[in-house]
């Protein structure tokens, strides 16, 4: 360790400081508005129109603790990789590798749902125009590959065009609202179903919707991932993270207010693309055109910041020698997690060519739902290590530890929804990670230096 | 054969296209540098250079 | 004395991230080939059904009708079919302890791991 010093440092490749906080938000807001384009719907399906509407505020307040908690951590923590980072200097190497584990996985299906979702509009469309049979394979494999390609070239140049495509499906979403609102529907709004038939499911129902309300929100966390990336994450991440919340919260109100509207609730629960479909009710060319647009800009900027998420989690964990260190390379002239992005590509293929969208998205969410779980008892733990005036933070969140138990209640009554329709995959997911934390402590684990793991500047945490 | 058999057969040249760059051009990398440099990258450097002072002072 | 890692051969690092790949593409697929994966809505189809019989008002008529059912027999088994929430209790609190469990155990695992990073990093008697 001696002969290390500041002025003896070898060269060195880093990934490369250039964004701002609206990449951030374009990040966070880019991968979780295709929620309000496809998938909350099922969430009205499960419990009817008010208990989506229920799931879409509650999800809401979930979402909103899960941005006050991850603003503290990681303009603090601020490293690629976020919740991985974070785990690795609260809990412990075995909870950061399951978290890296959480965070490529819900990534990864994501982006393989939203390459699903593409070939699907695209065949919608097709359909409509006298084209049946149209084969989704080609422009699956085309998203994934030119939005891997993206990545590959530079991070600026990613969340650049993120944020054009995303502003302008999360126009679309207002466009829609207010011309629906100033009468360019043919079709009237409609919510005699809130009172004729309010809880088809009972209270029952309103539980069960939460496992869908999620949708409308995940992946905000990801905004953590590009702490390496950002000119001054201390101010950028929780500005953009919390921007990003509010950007949501309205966008999936007034999406739930026009599609419920507009459209009757049975149909609303199993429909694959929602606002295209309200869109097409009103029987306005111009709406559809838009919205059509806007679900493709959705999903594209979603998978594009699934592949930029999922790669740098996969790239600290290589960092970190946590898996084969051959990933944790950076590309000299791009600057980019290079290997980890081509390896992500055939991962995410196999899972959109494969696998029907409710247990892809299923997976994605169960994943997620671990993540928020392991948040609560993190927050707490990282106050207890290390107080606050012990270290700088970047931002303190208020009312600790009331957000984290709010969570940790939201993330118990999530479990149970999605136990009541997918409990076997749960307990898939379980063991898969359960086996997954035996493999890396009992062998993998043999290959990480022990000290260097803890990179951050902070003082010995208290009571170790 | 209409349009959109047009597209499908565009869409897979096209992420053939993508695919041999991106193969190609990782393989270019992999081969014209050192491993040693490429995985270089560590966690936290900015926080690493700051506090190496204060890690010899200790040691 | 800080802990030395071993050299990983390239061979090894290519079977660990087999490993990882076979247990992914396990988890995902293994429910859905025992055909125990997702719940289906089970549609109860009445007989001649009518708009009203659905409980369909007159916008809701238009409504369907532009998204193409221009009458109520094609929306009947759309309409009628429903989610059966019944659960077993076993299964529940199996559920339970699964990710209790889970989350217990990575905690306590992690936690022998970090002292020995800490311990590392700053010190073994904590000299700071």
């Amino acid at each position: 360790m001696s002969n290390v010093s500041a002025t003896a440092a070898p060269e060195r490749l880093g990934l490369l400081r250039v964004l701002g906080p609206a990449h951030v938000w374009a990040l966070g807001v880019g991968i979780v508005l295709v929620g309000e384009y496809m998938g909350w719907n099922f969430s009205v399906g499960k419990g009817g129109m008010i208990a989506g509407l229920v799931a879409c505020w509650v999800a809401g307040l979930l979402y909103t603790c899960v941005a006050m908690i991850d603003s503290e951590v990681t303009s603090t923590v601020a490293a690629a990789g976020g919740q991985y980072a974070q785990a690795k200097h609260i809990v412990g190497p075995l909870m950061a590798f399951n978290v890296g584990l959480f965070l490529v996985m819900a990534y990864t299906m994501l982006e393989a749902a939203n390459a699903i979702t593409i070939g699907f509009l695209l065949d919608t469309v097709a359909g409509m125009l006298g084209h049946s049979g149209l084969n989704q394979k080609p422009f699956i494999i085309l998203t994934i590959l030119a939005l891997a390609w993206l990545n590959y070239r530079g991070v600026l140049a990613s969340l650049s065009f993120n944020l054009v495509i995303t502003a302008f499906a999360f126009a679309a979403i207002i466009v829609l609202f207010l011309s629906v609102q100033f009468g360019a529907s043919a079709v009237p709004l409609d919510f005699s179903a809130v009172t004729n038939e309010p809880l088809p499911y009972g209270w029952l129902g309103i539980v069960a919707a939460l496992h869908f309300g999620l949708w409308y929100y995940l992946g905000i966390e990801g905004t953590c991932q590009a702490a390496e990336e950002v000119r001054s994450p201390a101010r950028s991440l929780p500005f953009g993270t919390m921007a990003g919340i509010m950007t949501l919260v309205i966008a999936a109100t007034l999406t739930w207010y026009v599609c419920s509207g507009l459209i009757p609730w049975e149909y609303l629960g199993s429909a694959g693309t929602p606002l295209f479909d309200a869109a097409r009710v009103t029987g306005n060319s111009g709406l559809m055109v838009l919205l059509f647009i806007g679900t493709v800009f959705a999903t594209t900027a979603s998978a594009n910041g699934c592949i930029n998420d999922a790669s740098r989690a996969w790239f600290s964990m290589g960092r970190d020698h946590y898996l084969p260190e051959w990933f944790g390379a950076v590309h000299p002239r791009f600057r980019t997690p290079y290997r980890s992005i081509v390896f992500l590509v055939p991962i995410a293929l196999i899972f959109a060519l494969g696998a029907p969208l409710d247990q892809v998205i299923t997976f994605s969410i169960l994943s997620g739902l671990l993540g928020y779980t392991f948040m609560t008892f993190n927050m707490v733990m990282f106050r207890k290590k290390w107080p606050l005036g012990t270290i700088k933070r970047g931002y303190v969140h208020p009312w600790h530890p009331l957000p984290a138990l709010i969570l940790l209640v939201l993330c118990a009554a999530t479990y149970f929804a999605v136990f009541l329709g997918y409990g076997t995959q749960l307990i898939a997911m379980l063991c898969f990670y359960i086996i997954a934390s035996l493999w890396f402590h009992f062998w993998r684990y043999r290959f990480v230096k022990r000290g260097d793991q803890f990179t951050m500047p902070w003082p010995r945490p208290q009571g170790y | 054969m209409d349009i959109w058999n047009y597209l499908e057969y565009a869409a897979w040249a096209l992420s053939a296209v993508i695919a041999a760059i991106m193969i190609m051009d990782m393989i270019k990398i992999d081969t014209t540098y050192d491993n040693e440099l490429l995985t270089s990258s560590r966690e936290g450097e900015l926080e690493l250079t700051q506090e190496r002072h204060e890690l010899d002072d200790v040691l | 004395m800080a802990y030395k890692p071993p050299k990983q051969s390239l061979a090894g690092q290519i079977i660990d991230v087999v490993v990882l790949l076979v247990l992914t593409v396990g988890a995902l697929y293994l429910p859905l080939y025992m055909g125990l994966a997702g719940a289906a809505k089970t549609p109860a189809p009445i007989e001649n059904p009518t708009w009203e019989a659905l409980g369909q008002n007159a916008a809701e008529q238009q409504q369907w009708a532009a998204l193409g059912f221009p009458d109520a027999a094609s929306a009947n088994e759309i309409i009628t079919a429903r989610f059966d929430y019944t659960f077993s209790w076993t299964a529940l609190i199996v559920m339970v302890v699964a990710v209790v469990g889970y989350f217990i155990l990575v905690v306590r695992l992690s936690d022998k791991e970090y002292r020995e990073v800490i311990d590392e990093r700053f010190g073994k008697d904590g000299n700071r």
